[in-house]
């Protein structure tokens, strides 16, 4: 079953090149496309497209209001097609609260040097966005049947989480708690860090995938939704209790122990080193430092990283927990790790917020 | 190298930036007035935009360079950190210059010149100086103040290498895709089962039902695609009733329990429409544009000529068969070729908008330079004309265009003091009218003094003082198109040389055109230029000289008279015609035009005199015969006879002959000598 995709884009040459991309891939079938955000959502009202690239700067109706706009109306997953500054990155994660589920970045130089590259990753994001569509859309649905009913229906993912004893302050068991998440990630850290107390008990480590540009401004937009105090790590930061610190993108975050206290050690990436920040390199980090007292929670992404990690997390007697298939954007590393049998818990990301808040 | 590109890449992202370009300039200008205009920030902030997106895909880094310069500037602006001034706006103008003609370089397939430093520096400046306010760099600056070049260099490389990466990563996807499909079809089995009724496709109806607003109820699949057309304002009316009426449908997915079998099976098979409808309109979304090469055009335009010459045959043939069936036939190809010709006609049509767009910049530039206030309006950028005539048309109409802001419109104390408001009003207009478009250039200036103009012309020798003098006012007006005339006193850089309006005038006549003009002392001046809409098919008028045919333009034909009528004369050793009561200069045609001579061969009372008008003489031509008016398609000469003065191309005749097209301006001041 081919994934129908519609490309909303104001530049006909830049559409053109992505439909000359996506066309090549059997996979993919290019239903539509539009040059403005208004006419984006009208195609994806009469063409029903299981995936929408985006872009953001656009006449008549831009892309952030295009994606609020679709996500009322006919939720849909929409690949957001980025540009690397600042200001991209902003929009971005605007675009990602309105309710887009990954992004891109625009690197139309890329496309003639990397051009395979760049054709994988695209096509590669779509195919499996297009596999969630149907997902994505029922959860869209329990979400407003949540609405409209008032009281939520319970997921059953949990079926193989053992219980944690409730009530029991987290807090006297862990000394961190560090996170880690990919693709749908900014929109569940969010709601995770803004669930949480300013007078949170222990330090959180955030690790997104995410390009350089992005997680300063992903950092910023945190701390302004968040009671806690969130930064994008610096190299030398001290772990404080209620404090948040963002991997920086591009880079690795790392903890040192100095006179008894850790540290954060921000050092440049290795060549062989697939993710920028590596959620395994952080998990790895915290384990050799704060052996069994620390919470690691592996949220929505692609790929599997995050699960060696966790097994070094395991091995030294920390708890793992990962977020459901229901909650996901994209079942990846969650399952990887699940898959491991490296999961204390399996939560919706709602309890995972609920039960962080609780025991802080 | 750039130019290694896909030429069909190239050939899009021209075309694409050009479309773009055009528009700039329109919206700076537009700019200037409404500084704050929030919509037309994006809308510049977007042109640079995707210039440079595209500049970028083809690695052509001085373009980058610049328009992504000129894009922070833009963002600075839009988000109001920074008001547009006059300066600013003289820096972004000239930026539109140089991205014009770096545009121009990679057209020809060249590397384009890095813009100059200065200029680059003062993007930068114009961007930067306010950029600290934004929340960002303080931001940044807070976080990286240690180091912050060292880290911002790093953060550059960095970037890259991220991207890299994130590439690198979807080795995995394609395959984490595959599994996820799986996976979410499991949940969608899964949940299918914990809702224990609900199949996807129901699930997907009921979303429609839910979400999609005007599909409740019975509809069926066309009434939702007509939903779909609704116009945007209105889809926000139909969600609030959707959400009202969507109560049921999801109680019925939450309890389906409930008596909803039925239910059920209706929005099956309506979905089962919709999936048909979806498919249907996928299809009738393909591209509905092709690009063409106009040579290719041309080539089509050139076929429908010979079309249209054989069909001018088969005419004639017509008559001498006296067949009613063949004549039938040929009725019917003669629709078929005329609407057809039409058809291809149109394919070549484009706005005069393409020649108007630019004149906004023009007298925007201008009236600075000379500290005059003026607007200009444009009316008609819509019509449409060939599109050879659009290109051809663009320097007269710059030229006109600058004369009427240079010498037409006064000064704003001037215009005060004369009564008039302070800022002067240029109107640019286009319309069709049958098979001419009219174009007009108003000015509400000075107008023009016909006593002056004479006096000017016998100053620059141009008429002897009995011939001025006989000059009625719109003919004096018309003298500025004589070759040699100029009023301004002093030759200013924008006009007044005295060489432009002439050849205005020539290339008018060169497109079958004709240009006068109107003027009113103190209250302005009104410039019409008539255009054919097409340069491959003339009207012209077939005569004959000797034994052989010529077609004369018809645009220069003024009238025809019967030569017994008229009053031969001589006058200065010049014959003259006199044509109620005014002396025209009188040739023979067949002086210039045959071989061997003979004056007798045909009785001056048996031949035709043809009135040909050039700006504002009239010359009288003598002719042997007159055949028939005919619409002719140009075909150009072989290489002996191209380029010989008077002869603008053949044709051939409905009855086979080739027939020589007479270019009569330049076949008169090549052998006439001076006309008077």
């Amino acid at each position: 079953m081919q994934v129908k995709v519609l490309v909303v884009d104001d530049s006909r040459f830049y559409r053109n090149r992505l439909c000359e991309i996506l066309a090549s891939d059997p996979n993919i079938l290019i239903v539509g496309t539009a040059d403005n955000g208004r006419e984006g959502v009208e195609k994806t009202l009469s063409l029903k497209p299981d995936v929408i690239t985006m872009d953001i700067e656009m006449p008549i109706m831009d892309g952030i209001s295009a994606v609020r706009e679709i996500m009322q109306k006919r939720p849909t997953p929409i690949l957001m097609l980025s540009s690397l500054t600042a200001e991209g990155a902003q929009s971005t994660l605007d675009a990602l609260d309105a309710g887009a589920v990954d992004f891109l970045l625009k690197r139309l130089d890329k496309l003639t040097y990397k051009k395979a590259e760049f054709s994988g990753a695209i096509c590669g994001k779509i195919r499996a966005l297009g596999g969630s569509s149907v997902h994505f859309r029922k959860q869209a649905l329990a979400n407003v049947t949540a609405e409209i009913r008032s009281s939520p229906r319970r997921a059953n993912g949990d079926r193989q989480a053992k219980s944690l004893e409730r009530g029991e302050p987290l807090s006297e068991k862990f000394r961190i708690i560090v996170i880690g998440a990919s693709t749908g990630g900014p929109v569940a850290v969010q709601s995770i860090l803004s669930a949480l107390p300013s007078n949170y008990a222990v330090p959180i480590l955030v690790v997104q995938h995410m390009p350089a540009s992005f997680t300063g401004s992903f950092a910023h937009r945190l701390d302004a939704l968040s009671k806690l105090g969130i930064k994008e790590a610096e190299d030398g930061d001290v772990l404080a209790a209620g404090k948040v610190y963002v991997a920086p993108g591009g880079r690795q975050l790392v903890l040192v122990e100095k006179g008894g206290r850790p540290l954060v050690k921000i050092r440049d990436s290795y060549e062989n080193e697939q993710y920028k920040p590596s959620v395994d390199i952080t998990y790895k980090s915290v384990a050799e430092l704060y052996g069994k007292q620390a919470l690691a929670i592996i949220l929505t992404g692609m790929g599997s990283d995050g699960r060696d990690g966790a097994a070094f997390l395991k091995k030294s007697g920390s708890v793992v927990w990962a977020q459901d298939e229901n909650t996901c954007i994209v079942f990846g590393m969650p399952h990887a790790v699940i898959n491991a049998g490296l999961a204390d818990r399996v939560l919706p990301i709602a309890e995972i917020a609920q039960q962080l808040a609780l025991g802080g | 190298m750039p130019f290694e590109a896909d030429n069909e890449i190239l050939q899009d992202f021209l075309i694409e930036a050009g479309e773009i370009l055009e528009k700039l300039g329109e919206q700076l200008v537009e700019l200037e007035h409404s500084p704050t205009d929030r919509e037309l920030l994006n809308a510049v902030f977007r042109g640079f935009h995707t210039v440079k997106g595209g500049a970028g895909f083809l690695n052509i880094i001085p373009l980058v360079e610049v328009c992504h310069r000129a894009e922070d500037v833009f963002n600075i602006l839009r988000q109001g950190q920074r008001v547009i001034d006059g300066d600013l706006m003289d820096v972004v103008l000239k930026v539109t210059d140089i991205v014009n003609s770096m545009m121009d370089s990679v057209r020809d397939g060249e590397e384009p010149e890095p813009a100059d430093a200065a200029l680059l520096a003062r993007l930068t400046d114009l961007a930067e100086v306010q950029a600290t306010n934004t929340d960002n760099d303080k931001l940044a600056d807070a976080g990286l103040s240690d180091q912050p070049q060292k880290r911002r260099d790093a953060e550059k490389d960095t970037v890259e290498e991220q991207f890299e990466e994130l590439l690198g990563v979807q080795g995995f996807s394609a395959v984490e895709g595959q599994s996820q499909s799986n996976s979410a079809d499991e949940v969608a089995a899964k949940s299918g089962k914990a809702n224990d009724e609900i199949t996807d496709e129901e699930f997907e109806a009921l979303l429609d039902q839910l979400q999609g607003g005007a599909n409740t109820g019975s509809n069926n699949s066309e009434k939702a695609i007509e939903s779909k057309a609704v116009p945007p304002e209105n889809s926000q009316h139909e969600a609030i009733p959707s959400g009202a009426n969507s109560e049921s449908p999801i109680k019925n997915a939450v309890n389906p329990e409930t008596s909803n079998t039925s239910v059920a099976g209706e929005k099956n098979s309506e979905a089962k429409k919709a999936v048909i409808a979806k498919d249907q309109s996928a299809q009738a979304h393909a591209e509905t544009s092709v690009r063409v090469d106009t040579k290719r055009l041309d080539d089509i335009m050139n076929l429908v000529g010979e079309l249209v010459l054989v069909r001018n045959r088969l005419e004639t043939l017509k008559l001498n068969m006296g067949n009613d069936e063949v004549a039938q036939a040929v009725s019917n190809l003669d629709v078929v070729t005329s609407d057809l010709q039409s058809a291809v006609m149109k394919t070549r049509m484009q706005p005069i908008k393409k020649v108007f767009g630019r004149f906004p910049r023009v007298v925007r530039d201008l009236s600075r330079a000379l500290n005059k206030e003026i607007d200009l309006e444009l009316v008609g950028e819509e019509t449409d004309l060939d599109k050879n005539l659009v290109e051809a048309l663009a320097d007269p109409l710059v030229h006109l265009v600058r004369n009427s802001v240079d010498h037409a419109i006064e000064l704003p104390e001037a215009r005060l003091a004369a009564g008039k408001k302070r800022v002067g009003v240029i109107t640019l207009s286009a319309r069709q009218e049958g098979d001419h478009i009219l174009l007009t250039i108003k000015d509400d200036g000075a107008g023009m003094n016909a006593d002056k103009l004479r006096n000017k012309a016998i100053e620059n020798g141009l008429l002897d003082p009995e011939s001025a003098s006989r000059l009625d006012e719109r003919e004096c007006y018309n003298l500025i198109f004589m070759p040699g005339f100029s009023t301004k006193a002093e030759i200013s850089d924008i006009s007044g040389r005295g060489v432009g309006m002439d050849v205005v005038k020539t290339r008018i006549t060169q497109l079958n055109g004709n240009i006068e003009i109107d003027s009113k002392e103190g209250v302005g001046t009104e410039i019409k230029i008539k255009l054919p809409l097409t340069l491959a098919i003339v009207p012209t008028l077939m005569v004959v000289v000797g034994e052989q045919i010529f077609a004369i333009p018809l645009a220069n034909v003024n009238e025809i008279i019967q030569f017994e009528s008229v009053r031969k004369n001589v006058v200065d050793g010049q014959a003259v015609a006199m044509v109620r009561e005014h002396p025209l200069p009188l040739y023979y045609l067949r002086n210039w035009l045959l071989r061997d001579v003979s004056s007798d061969a045909v009785s001056d009372d048996n031949s035709y005199i043809v009135v040909i008008k050039i700006g504002v003489s009239h010359i009288a031509c003598v002719v042997d015969h007159l055949i028939s008016q005919e619409e002719v398609v140009i075909k150009p000469l072989g290489a002996l006879l191209h380029g010989l003065p008077g002869l603008a191309g053949a044709t051939i005749t409905g009855d086979g002959r080739i027939a020589i097209i007479l270019d009569m301006p330049s076949l008169i001041s090549r052998y006439g000598g001076r006309i008077k």
